[in-house]
């Protein structure tokens, strides 16, 4: 897999994107087939149930038709732009349906990591392995809470409350998986 | 790339990007952003890991989605009455003309960043016949529609519902679905299409067909899964 690839394959996604910004159809439908099928694993993440999912996918994709022109290359990839935006909307819907129970988490770190081991995921890119990586070499329970703030739109504050520890507590904790990460992914 | 953050900073950067903060600190943090380049740099960098923890393949969506997508955008560039074959043949034309419009577009949209072009078709009387042909979960149907008359015919193949009816939909840029009736799937049918629908038929719009109780949907609006969907095109 060289990188020449993917990096050959972003710059055309980024390109493609700038020109769904100009108002280009063709280009939006592109966008599209390139990437629902990703963005749709993002949506099915938040909200598992598919008709949920879909109807965020669908919400994305015209906040993506309107939005395109805000998005700067220069700050970050195509990619990245289109999964947060993704997230935000399929956190926004999860979290506004106002049947979202945030459920309690578990923090031993004997708790399974629920993510693809990083040695099988052959399929995804660079970033995306260096970052499974990494975030193996935390604790089970500290991975698996930076990803529900994530993917619940969770705060401290709430992470706190649904594991029932002082809120200094999960902050420390999470600061030092994040600087752990950090030095891991530099 | 970026100057060394402190590591309060950097942590602060992180946590904006995977929404660990919230109200002011958020707020602060925010607006941190438009005046403090490495800072930017850092949340930029930590937007990047939050996405790749959406390390899953994926998986895809019903063609379905991409129809409704369709049907709430907005008309603009492309000209909807346009039909898929004098589009192709403008594509080949050569990447002049892209590149040209391509300008063209860039132009407009440095003059005016914040506004998309939109160029709303003229609702011109349509005369010649339409048809649609509806694929997706089950069987296959078509339909003619006839704008002088106002009346259309359908057929299904292979769309057995057992105890549901198939009704048809026309779902235009607004992306409300008008009904345009209960089909019959097991012979082909002829209808006078409701006035709500036949007033929004025309080329480019899309066509679905909904799985609703015999007799159809009670609400007016789909109740049940949209199993096939098709665009309206000219002959």
């Amino acid at each position: 897999m060289g990188s020449t690839n993917s990096d050959m394959a972003a710059a055309s996604l980024a390109a493609t994107l700038q020109r769904v910004g100009a108002g280009d159809r063709a280009a939006f439908e592109e966008v599209y087939r390139r990437t629902s099928v990703k963005l749709f694993g993002v949506c099915l993440r938040i909200l598992p149930v598919r008709q949920e999912a879909e109807e965020a996918l669908q919400e994305a994709y015209l906040s993506v038709w309107r939005r395109a022109g805000s998005f700067d290359g220069t700050k970050g990839s195509a990619m990245t732009w289109l999964i947060t935006l993704t997230r935000n909307r399929a956190v926004d819907r999860l979290r506004g349906s106002g049947k979202f129970a945030a459920g309690p988490i578990e923090l031993a770190d004997e708790v399974p990591d629920p993510a693809p081991a990083a040695s099988t995921m052959l399929e995804t890119g660079e970033d995306e392995r260096r970052l499974a990586y990494c975030l193996d070499t935390l604790g089970g329970g500290d991975a698996q809470l930076i990803r529900t703030a994530f993917f619940e739109g969770s705060t401290y504050a709430e992470l706190a409350d649904r594991a029932s520890t002082p809120l200094g507590t999960i902050k420390s904790r999470i600061r030092r998986a994040l600087l752990k990460l950090r030095d891991c992914l530099r | 790339m970026s100057a060394e953050l402190s590591d309060d900073d950097e942590l602060l950067a992180a946590e904006l990007a995977f929404g660990l903060i919230d109200g002011g600190e958020r707020g602060a943090a925010e607006d941190r952003l438009g005046r403090d380049a490495g800072f930017a740099d850092a949340h930029a960098r930590w937007q990047a890991y939050a996405a790749a923890m959406a390390s899953d393949p994926g998986e895809a969506p019903r063609p379905s989605v991409w129809s409704a997508i369709e049907a709430r955008l907005p008309a603009n560039d492309v000209a909807p009455a346009r039909a898929s074959r004098t589009s192709l043949r403008w594509w080949q034309a050569g990447t002049l003309a892209a590149s040209a419009a391509a300008i063209v577009l860039g132009v407009v949209a440095l003059q005016k960043p914040q506004t998309i072009v939109v160029r709303v078709p003229v609702a011109q009387p349509a005369s010649a016949p339409m048809v649609a042909v509806l694929t997706g979960k089950k069987g296959i149907v078509t339909v003619s529609f006839d704008p002088a008359s106002g009346r259309m015919t359908s057929a299904a193949n292979g769309l057995d519902l057992g105890d549901h009816s198939p009704q048809l939909w026309v779902i235009p840029a607004d992306g409300k679905p008008r009904s345009m009736g209960v089909m019959n799937a097991s012979a082909p049918g002829w209808a006078k299409v409701p006035e709500t629908a036949s007033s929004v038929m025309a080329a480019g719009v899309t066509l679905a067909v909904s799985v609703e109780p015999v007799g159809g949907s009670p609400t007016g609006q789909p109740t049940g899964p949209v199993i096939l969907t098709g665009k309206l095109t000219t002959t």
